[in-house]
């Protein structure tokens, strides 16, 4: 019994803890990141590759457990299943059916899909798995590659570092003010059946999407949000100011990836949101005067002491005596309370962008495309995941509403700038 | 690659119409099958019907006793008919809980013991008439309950060693509960001795036992469970 270690179980980070109590069928808490190869995947091969990969991977391969106090992750030594890709995008992860597995692998023609429970990781981390899967798979498959120290491979140490709590790490106890919010405009539009999701991504080329940025002196991500509200305002808000729920403003949300901001190398959750916040009621806001609010909110949202102050204040509220030594079911009725009470409705939608992603030279020739799709729910109908991969700039939409104008307007938008659009749709459309 | 003239973008896929605006598409498709699964509709799990006429029986059968307690309620002045509607609903926590449940034995078990001991304690506290044999449930069931509990989950850890920590903290709780009956005689609650001291004897072995063989794990474990 002495081998037994203390890696054996983790502590659930600081944003992994709301989400095991707020997640249902509507707000599934779920995103996918998907690899498109070359060449048609063999799924006996990615089978053997997702199970080297996921002992690379100690702080993926857990399964959720009930204290009496907090839930943690367990070790999980029951076997894991890759299944074929069904139309269904970012489903419910039920552990029950899953072998007690919060992630979920995937397998259609040249697609590699993986899906996380936001419990487990950000964007940011599940990119480094797909990473490393895809780099498995395609050395199992017999190709010439090499890591080019952009690849975590299945031969190198899982190191403490990698499964830190970082928000726990670089908080500050001195500033931790917490800041009041307004509720948010939420878009309209008819519900599709739940457990339904539409997606539509449109791939437009990278080096136009910098340009036309740089061109107003702006990042993709601020450009991106700044047509999103446009949109949004067109289509939903413009000469209906006067209408009560217009007056709410609009906010989008946007995660950032705080490794870039901090010596953080962990594969957990790590990620500090910002928010757009315009309130839209005249009938002549311009495009400009959105892009100016935009690149405002962001460099308030991006300042070192802000960044530092979200953290605090997020675990300041984990920390809190009261909730700390509450059972976990009351602290599960506090938390599905006050989540139905405020939670979403003070986001109108999500922009994530996970940035840019980076493989070994070798590896490229073998790899299509790399993309994302984060879930959409019922109080935020609309959600974006950007991910870019060489000269692919990949905008993915996904839906929980039948409409599909908010789609179409934005990227009308860029159309009507010159750009070529490619679209993929998984035509749920009910 | 399909192109929708309305959108200026191109599609690809082998539908008709554009996702974006539901237009016409024109052109080829590229792929001979879809980017994307096609969509099939969601199928609504009905309920077994099994479940259900058993579901029908035992409600019914409820409102029977029910109904007939309350007719003769001048005869009988007291609701003796929630003694078999305990029973029916502890029958269903045994199918659902103990006998259906994915989850570990060991839960099963102190689960099941614990409502026995809660269900059995009403009765004795609200039915018993007989003035010698009120108590009956905390002098000799409670004890013996957990005794037997406690002996059933050790004896499945020691069969089943490969998965003995999940089933640790059940057991440690049940331990834990042994030593209630002893403390519940020295208050003057209970009046006989030794269903008590069999349970609470054996849970001190058991414990001294893990504290010797399993030091690690159990510290573990409780970290674990405990961790705030």
């Amino acid at each position: 019994m002495s081998i037994k270690k203390s890696t054996d179980w983790l502590r659930l980070d600081n944003a992994a803890k709301i989400f095991p109590a707020v997640t249902n069928k509507k707000e599934t808490n779920t995103f996918r990141v998907q690899m498109e190869l070359t060449e048609v995947v063999d799924s006996d091969l990615l089978q053997l590759a997702t199970n080297n990969i996921l002992n690379r991977f100690p702080m993926f391969k857990v399964r959720l457990k009930l204290g009496l106090f907090w839930n943690y992750f367990e070790k999980n030594e029951r076997p894991f299943k890759i299944r074929p890709l069904t139309s269904k995008v970012n489903e419910k992860i039920i552990p029950k059916e899953n072998n007690g597995y919060l992630l979920k692998v995937f397998y259609y023609n040249n697609l590699i899909v993986v899906e996380f429970f936001h419990s487990l990781t950000d964007g940011t981390g599940a990119l480094i798995f797909l990473k490393a899967l895809g780099y498995e798979y395609l050395t199992l498959k017999g190709y010439e590659i090499t890591p080019d120290n952009l690849i975590v491979t299945k031969d190198s140490v899982p190191t403490k570092d990698e499964s830190e709590d970082s928000q726990s790490v670089y908080y500050n106890p001195h500033n931790r003010k917490h800041v009041k919010e307004k509720k948010a405009y939420m878009v309209k539009g008819t519900p599709l059946e739940i457990g339904n999701m539409g997606l539509i991504s449109g791939t437009l080329p990278t080096n136009k999407m910098l340009e036309l940025a740089r061109s107003h002196n702006c990042t993709v991500t601020e450009y991106m949000s700044a047509v999103l509200i446009q949109t949004i305002y067109n289509t939903q808000i413009k000469y209906r100011g006067h209408l009560r729920e217009n007056q709410k403003p609009v906010k989008i949300f946007i995660p950032i990836n705080m490794r870039k901001h901090f010596p953080s190398n962990t594969f957990r959750n790590f990620a500090i949101f910002l928010k757009t916040d315009l309130v839209m009621t005249r009938d002549d806001i311009s495009f400009d005067e959105i892009l100016t609010h935009v690149k405002e909110s962001f460099s308030k949202g991006l300042d070192k002491d802000e960044l530092i102050r979200k953290i605090s204040e997020n675990v300041a509220f984990e920390k809190n005596l009261f909730l700390r030594t509450a059972p976990y079911f009351i602290k599960l009725i506090a938390l599905k309370i006050g989540f139905a009470m405020i939670g979403n409705s003070l986001i109108t939608s999500t922009i994530s962008n996970m940035g840019i992603v980076q493989l070994p030279e070798s590896m490229q020739p073998y790899v299509k495309n790399v993309s994302a799709a984060i879930y959409s729910g019922k109080k935020n109908p609309v959600n974006i995941a950007v991910t870019s991969y060489k000269d692919k700039f990949n905008i993915t939409f996904t839906r929980s509403i039948k409409e599909t104008i908010i789609e179409r307007e934005f990227f009308r938008h860029f159309t009507s700038l010159g750009f070529e659009v490619e679209i993929v749709s998984n035509y749920v459309e009910e | 690659m399909k192109y929708c003239d309305k959108c200026k973008v191109k599609v690809n896929t082998s539908q008709s119409y554009c996702p974006l605006c539901h237009q016409k598409l024109t052109g080829e498709p590229d792929l001979e099958q879809e980017f994307y699964p096609k969509n099939v509709t969601n199928i609504r799990k009905i309920l077994p019907l099994t479940k259900k006429i058993l579901l029908f029986i035992t409600l019914s059968s409820i409102i029977l006793i029910l109904t007939i307690n309350l007719l003769t309620y001048e005869n009988t002045p007291y609701l003796w008919s929630l003694i078999p509607i305990g029973a029916i609903l502890y029958f269903w926590s045994i199918v659902r809980y103990g006998i259906l449940s994915k989850q570990n034995i060991a839960y099963r078990l102190a689960l099941l013991t614990a409502l026995l001991i809660i269900i059995l304690n009403l009765i004795d506290q609200n039915f018993t008439t007989v003035e010698e044999a009120q108590g009956w449930a905390l002098n000799y069931v409670t004890p013996l309950a957990l005794f037997a509990c406690n002996l059933a989950i050790s004896f499945i850890i020691w069969i089943k060693r490969i998965n003995y920590r999940e089933y640790l903290i059940y057991l440690i709780t049940i331990v834990v509960f042994s030593v209630v009956p002893v403390i519940l005689y020295y208050t003057q609650v209970i009046t006989i001795l030794w269903p008590s001291i069999i349970a609470f004897s054996f849970a001190i072995f058991i414990l001294l036992f893990i504290i010797f063989f399993y030091p690690k794990s159990i510290k573990e474990e409780i970290k674990k469970r405990l961790h705030i």
